[in-house]
């Protein structure tokens, strides 16, 4: 701690803190312009100028003069309000004064200074700057009329963001703001707008939606992807008009922070709706429940509680998904539920645990707390409380930039998950941080890089196991850090491997997987992320645990940042898995064996016969076997659009005998549903999510459901119809009595994640071989990878406006060469047919693509993608012109 | 676009971030001015971003985004020269060309532009065309300097 005077104020300081942070943190103002707490200081608009002594005889800037013992900061002598007067006057003079139009009005930072200095008068005159405003631009436009050079916008999108789309052009009196001169075509994560202290960069959504003042800011949780941003919604009249992060972090992503149309959207499910003589019509919500439980009772006559299927959502809130499985597990009697996960995520969940183990946690206190704040956990750790399993090794996006190299593999950062960019975008920020992307396609990182690892899709395995051997190669001694059974026998193996044949295998160079083996083995805190593209392979499984196994070789959790990083999908696909929407599982990843347990809470012991998987469900009930499920009880999605071999799950639902929809939109799936039940979304409900981290986030009713019901009173109430009423006060209530059962969520609260860091974790993994037999992709002159795509989540963003409007249609990304080869440009249309079936998309040239490899993204409802894949994000293709 | 005269440039070059500013000099040189699709090519080239190569290609006066024409003649305009005339100067030649200060001439053949030094300030009024200095450039000579280029 410093010891200083500001205004003849002692206080103590941080050692290494600006005397602008020095004076915030005891609540005193010095004005400032270009620095903003989200970027660095660079001290150029000279508006924080303060006198220091001891030091130089002129002003210094507040916002990068370190504090130092003794020194004595004087802030608003006349001397000094003289300058900043002066400076704000020039600012004025080329400013158009358009405040009573421009959004920021009433929270401008320029308004504030001038008012806060007295300003009523510029006496000053120059030249017109000339006008080079960008209102073409898709979600922000441009006024660089208003626009004050601070450069914050400049620094944001390159030190945060990692985009540098925007720039100064020209210099001195003519420095301009600047997209290459071409309208700005960008990530469109709107972060530019939110650190503007001016109007110059405005949201086109928001544009003369509301003044400032006129709106209520209510917390919530983005639901677009894994990260699970926590932001505001900002609602005027019942409407959100746009929704923001803090000061600190404003970075969101494009679907964050344009996508909330989702909310209003025209196309969300606003009555419930089912089908009578082969068309869907509005009926009152008792109606519509009545006809479920009816429905839902006449297949259970038959066949039994196993007859009924349930998908849960990892959209939905936890509680929902825990008031859904307990649906089946108590009200029906059955463990037949699954979650989409399954194709995905769970591989991720699986593959870990197979090296690391199922979470187990001991030493907690057995009494149950009766009171604990809202969603808080009501368990309690014991002093010798111990934690293990695979959470233990996963990595916490907020550590992430401590790790000091970085292994992407198979996947897609920016498009699946932004928060894991934002941190590599500051851990690239040290000298010595190394960054390694191994994917088939160039993506994002590639900029930033340190080195890339372009391998053939479906060939991950291999490149791992290559890895492991170079590693062993160079290090004949090497042992894993952490505590690992099978470590002789892996040794064996990989001492085996020819590091040329991997080379043909994956299309990496030896000398390339050698310098990258080199760099993970010298990491102190090597963290591994991975996503979309590895695990929606058919051996999505088998990938992970080949990842894990590479962990267990080179990982230091102990050293912050190094961890497993997994990519969650959706806001809450994390949390659909926690609380137990699996067939095998209890909630808290507890055995079926375990149920006694629930037994006492839910007066019913559940079923000890686990479930069928939702691949195994589905496959039986297309060969019509004797017990495969007749009826489906879904929470949302679009397994048409979003599983692979759309045609094969849509014929497998066609031939279900029931279909209950408990979705916002009318989704490919909803089509074919009985009776659909429209839900609220995230602004409209109260309740909880998990994301990628482990980290509970906590969302609230911001904006009237208007007729759709939060998901766990539907089911409630359906329960009620079927005579087996659960019943739940609100989601506290439900979250209360879900994490008295789930000894993993110790100690959760909003905010922090699981598992709880006073556990004492006892880390253990076990080499589990893999083999590294490519996929089995089917014939064809292309190799197709579906995966994801900036500015959507699933199938939900196609519905929102701002996702749409920047990424609004389906297109078959193929490098130049391969276009000229096929004789097609951008925008004609080619026909792509797989052993599946075919589909008419137009081009789009995109050199990012290596020959011979094809893209097309998950979210589109036409054309489908996934019309083309058998079992897996990769197949073969066909491309024909026309 | 002639992308063949591009590559040419692009292929002295190993193509790094760093190679920007010589790589617009030889564009520069080659084309008399900075063409916005060339930019477009360059920035991907060298993995920058479109705006950052703007950023560079506005920043300094040895570049243009405007074709220059065949020749460009600079004023001085510096305190010495401004003292001896130079601005008187350079409205003659504005007049006499026909273009304002910062333009090129409809039949591409002349820019002119002012510029704040040429470092020969005792021969004041100073201009240049192209690489040849004019000492003591008095309006009534300038027809003359002109007509050596037209
Ligand atoms: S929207 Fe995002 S990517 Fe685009 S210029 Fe602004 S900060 Fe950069
Ligand atoms: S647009 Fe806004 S943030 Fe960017 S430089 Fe101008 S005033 Fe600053
Ligand atoms: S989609 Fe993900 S990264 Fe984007 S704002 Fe939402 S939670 Fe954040
Ligand atoms: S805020 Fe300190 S110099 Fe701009
Ligand atoms: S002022 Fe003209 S040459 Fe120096």
């Amino acid at each position: 701690m410093v010891n200083l005077t500001i205004d003849g104020k002692a206080i103590q300081a941080e050692e290494g803190s600006t005397i602008l942070q020095a004076a915030q943190a005891h609540g005193m103002r010095i004005p400032f312009l270009c620095y903003h707490p989200a970027i660095k200081a660079i001290g150029s608009c000279r508006i924080c100028v303060v006198e220091v002594k001891p030091g130089p005889p002129r002003p210094q800037p507040a916002c990068t003069t370190k504090v130092a013992e003794g020194m004595e900061v004087v802030t608003n002598s006349e001397k000094l309000q003289d300058i900043r007067r002066e400076l704000v006057k020039f600012m004025l003079i080329n400013h158009p004064l358009d405040c009573p139009w421009c959004d920021k009005g009433g929270e401008c930072e320029l308004q504030n200074l001038t008012h806060e200095l007295g300003i009523a008068e510029v006496d000053y005159e120059a030249v017109r700057k000339p006008i080079n405003n960008d209102f073409d631009s898709k979600l922000i436009e441009r006024y660089n009329t208003r626009c004050v050079t601070c450069g914050r916008c400049v620094r944001v999108c390159k030190e945060r963001v990692g985009a540098s789309a925007i720039n100064f052009e020209n210099r001195a009196y003519f420095t301009d703001l600047g997209s290459g001169q071409v309208p700005l075509n960008c990530e469109f994560c709107g972060t530019c707008i939110e650190v503007c202290p001016v109007g110059a960069l405005i949201n086109k959504l928001f544009k003369y939606g509301a003044r400032a003042w006129e709106m209520t800011a209510t917390p919530a949780i983005c639901q677009f992807c894994g990260g699970g941003c926590d932001y505001e919604v900002h609602v005027k009249d019942g409407q959100v008009k746009r929704v923001r992060r803090d000061e600190g972090n404003p970075l969101l992503c494009v679907r964050g922070r344009f996508g909330f149309g989702v909310i209003s959207s025209d196309q969300r499910l606003k009555a419930p709706l089912i089908k009578k003589g082969g068309q869907l019509v509005e009926v009152s919500w008792d109606e519509a429940l009545d006809f479920a439980a009816q429905g839902l009772m006449q297949v259970m006559a038959k066949g039994g509680p196993s007859a009924i299927y349930g998908i849960g959502s990892p959209r939905a809130t936890n509680e929902s998904n825990y008031v859904f499985q307990k649906f089946f597990r108590v009200v029906l009697g059955t463990n037949q539920i699954d979650n989409p996960g399954r194709y995905n995520y769970w591989r991720a969940v699986e593959g870990m645990a197979q090296v690391f183990g199922w979470p187990e946690i001991d030493g907690l206190n057995p009494e149950v707390l009766k009171y604990a704040k809202p969603f808080h956990s009501t368990l309690t750790l014991s002093e010798e409380a111990k934690g293990k399993g695979f959470p233990f090794v996963m990595g916490q996006t907020a550590k992430l930039k401590e790790a000091d190299a970085v292994l992407v593999i198979g996947a897609d950062v920016t498009p699946e998950m932004p928060p894991y960019g934002w941190a590599l975008m500051e851990a690239l920020q040290k000298e010595d941080f190394r960054l390694i992307v191994a994917n088939p396609r160039k993506t994002k990182y590639d900029r930033y890089a340190h080195k890339k690892l372009r391998y053939r899709p479906g060939t991950e395995r291999a490149l791992v196991l290559g890895l492991m051997a170079a590693m062993v190669a160079a290090n004949p001694d090497l042992a894993p850090q952490l505590p690992a059974e099978g470590w002789a026998a892996c040794k064996e193996i990989l001492q085996g491997v020819s590091l040329d044949d991997i080379a043909k295998q994956t299309g990496v160079a030896v000398a390339d997987l050698q310098a990258a083996a080199a760099t993970l083995l010298q990491a102190q805190a090597p963290a591994i992320i991975f996503g979309n593209d590895l695990l929606a392979q058919a051996n999505g499984k088998e990938n992970v645990v080949a990842v894990a196994n590479l962990f267990l070789l080179i990982g230091q959790p102990a050293n912050a940042g190094s961890g497993l990083y997994p990519i969650a999908e959706k806001n809450n696909t994390h949390g659909v898995c926690d609380v137990g929407v699996v067939p095998n599982l209890l909630p808290g990843y507890q055995p079926l064996a375990a149920g006694e347990k629930f037994g006492k809470i839910w007066n019913k012991v559940p079923s000890t016969i686990p479930g069928l998987t939702l691949d195994e469900a589905l496959t039986r009930l297309e060969n019509n076997a004797v017990n495969a499920p007749q009826a489906f009880y879904i929470l949302g999605g679009d397994m048409i659009r979003q599983l692979p071999n759309s045609q094969r799950i849509r014929s497998i639902l066609q031939k279900a005998r029931f279909i209950v929809y408990q979705g916002a939109f009318m989704t490919e799936v909803a089509k074919l549903a009985d009776v659909i039940l429209p839900v609220g979304v995230h602004a409209e409900v109260n309740g909880t999510y998990t994301n990628t981290d482990g980290r509970l986030g906590q969302t609230r009713a911001a904006v009237s459901a208007n007729g759709v019901r939060p998901g766990w009173q539907i089911i409630t109430a359906l329960s009620q119809k079927l005579d087996q009423p659960l019943e739940y006060a609100s989601a506290e209530d439900i979250f209360k009595e879900m994490v008295s059962l789930m000894p993993i969520y110790v100690g959760l609260q909003p905010g922090y994640r699981w598992p709880c860091p006073d556990l004492k974790a006892d880390i253990k993994g076990t080499f589990v071989p893999f083999s590294v037999e490519p996929e089995a992709l089917g014939e064809g002159d292309f190799t197709l990878i579906v995966g994801k795509t900036m500015g959507h989540s699933g199938s939900f963003t196609t519905f929102a406006a701002g996702p749409m409007i920047v990424n609004g249609t389906q297109t078959l990304q193929i490098n130049a060469e391969d276009a000229g080869k096929l004789g097609v440009a951008a925008g004609d249309t080619v026909t792509v047919s797989s052993a599946q079936g075919r589909i008419a998309v137009p081009v789009a040239v995109n050199d990012d693509l290596p020959a011979g490899v094809v893209f097309l993204a998950d979210h589109f409802a036409e054309p489908l993608a996934n019309s083309l894949t058998s079992n897996s994000n990769l197949c073969r293709v066909n491309i024909q012109k026309g | 676009m002639d992308l063949q005269r591009l590559e040419g440039i692009l292929s002295r070059y190993a193509c790094q971030p760093a190679d920007l500013i010589p790589v617009l000099q030889d564009i520069q040189d080659s084309y008399n001015y900075l063409p916005k699709d060339e930019l477009k090519v360059v920035a991907e080239r060298l993995h920058l971003p479109l705006a950052q190569v703007f950023s560079v290609a506005t920043f300094f006066t040895m570049f243009s985004l405007v074709p220059k024409g065949k020749h460009v003649c600079k004023v001085c305009v510096g305190t010495t020269c401004h003292l001896k005339g130079g601005q008187r100067l350079a409205e003659s030649l504005s007049n006499r060309l026909g273009v304002d200060i910062g333009y090129t001439t409809k039949d591409m053949n002349f820019t002119l532009e002012t510029v704040a030094c040429l470092g020969s300030c005792a021969q004041a009024p100073v201009m240049m065309i192209d690489d040849t200095y004019y000492a003591r450039v008095t309006v009534d000579k300038v027809p003359k300097i002109l007509k050596k280029y037209q």
